[in-house]
């Protein structure tokens, strides 16, 4: 008869990806990359922003971008056209990237002279909130037609991220958004987040947005 | 389907764990989840049988234990339970406090030779 006892464990199931997560991060420091992991729901404009950012800063940094997605390559094509490195992930249903996927993903696109890596992940705002993928900063878009409530609804990704852009506001007179109401509900839960309001349509907001990620590029470099 | 990744995860670590410690057989694992972790148990149970399936786990036994939430309300100092009370001080009604517990999303303990 074996003999079965317990063993207390206690512990967090996201330690294992954190640990990774903080192993990759190390990595990407020591090598001068900088991976911002892009995060949002479906719909709010991450690929026509990205487009816009990579045209102003292609030309002053290599830049490498992965595109998460459960199916298809529409993401990865649009990125394509702006002549940068880009490849697409498949999480095979998963909801999110984790921190292995991420790894992988990097060496699958090949970074080596890479200076900022995008990742673009799963439109979701709930699960990529609770991965952590080894980035050096996460970024999300909130857009106008979601509502202002939604820094009420999914605190967690709002809490973790350093730059919130707030997109499509070339619209916001045909919703009901309160911008200032909305960036009071984020502040409330994040008082350190930088807030970039944007249309990625018109390209009000983009430069400020490529300004922003300029200096973190430079700094994580140092 | 959100489970399903954090129960791969939870899979992850017990090979981990099993490893660690010299493990052949793992009969149950425990798990808390807060109660306002975003998780559903559940949603939990339904998705461990689809992740330890074709893995050395597919005999272990789930358990699920939902650890309240609470909350320390500052301008009174004590503690109240948060989701009972709708996210209000069950003294002063105010909504300034603290979250002491509520989101984890811990294994606790395997029972395993």
């Amino acid at each position: 008869m074996t003999e079965f006892k317990i063993l207390t464990i206690k512990e967090s199931v996201f330690k294992n990806n954190n640990e990774r997560a903080d192993l990759l991060r190390e990595s990407l420091k020591k090598d001068k990359r900088f991976l911002l992991n892009l995060m949002s729901s479906p719909g709010s404009g991450k690929t026509t922003t990205l487009t816009q950012t990579i045209n102003r800063l292609k030309d002053e940094m290599k830049i490498g971008v992965m595109e998460a997605d459960i199916d298809s390559d529409v993401d990865a094509h649009t990125i394509s056209k702006t002549g940068v490195k880009v490849i697409q992930l498949h999480t095979g249903g998963m909801c999110h990237l984790d921190a292995d996927m991420t790894k992988q993903g990097l060496d699958g696109l090949g970074v080596d002279e890479c200076d900022l890596i995008i990742l673009e992940n799963v439109g979701n705002l709930v699960c990529p909130a609770e991965f952590d993928t080894g980035s050096s900063k996460n970024a999300m878009i909130l857009s106008v037609p979601e509502g202002d409530d939604k820094p009420l609804k999914y605190p967690l990704m709002f809490s973790i991220c350093q730059v919130l852009l707030i997109n499509k506001i070339d619209v916001m007179d045909v919703f009901d958004f309160n911008l200032e109401l909305c960036i009071e509900r984020v502040k409330k839960i994040n008082p350190t987040i930088k807030i970039i309001p944007i249309s990625a349509r018109t390209g009000e907001g983009i430069d400020e947005f490529a300004e922003w990620l300029r200096t973190e590029v430079r700094n994580w470099k140092m | 389907m959100h489970e399903l990744g954090v129960v791969i995860e939870v899979v992850k670590t017990l090979d981990r764990i099993v490893l660690e410690n010299n493990l052949t057989e793992v009969e149950s694992i425990v798990l808390q989840i807060g109660e306002i972790s975003s998780m559903i148990p559940k949603y939990i149970e339904d998705c461990f049988d689809v992740a330890i399936d074709g893995t050395q786990f597919e005999k272990t036994k789930l358990k699920i234990e939902v650890l309240t939430a609470t909350a320390l309300c500052r301008p009174c100092n004590r503690v109240f339970k948060l989701v009972e009370n709708e996210g209000k001080c069950d003294c002063c009604g105010g909504n300034d406090w603290e979250l002491l517990s509520g989101k984890e999303f811990l294994i606790k303990e395997i029972v395993a030779c």
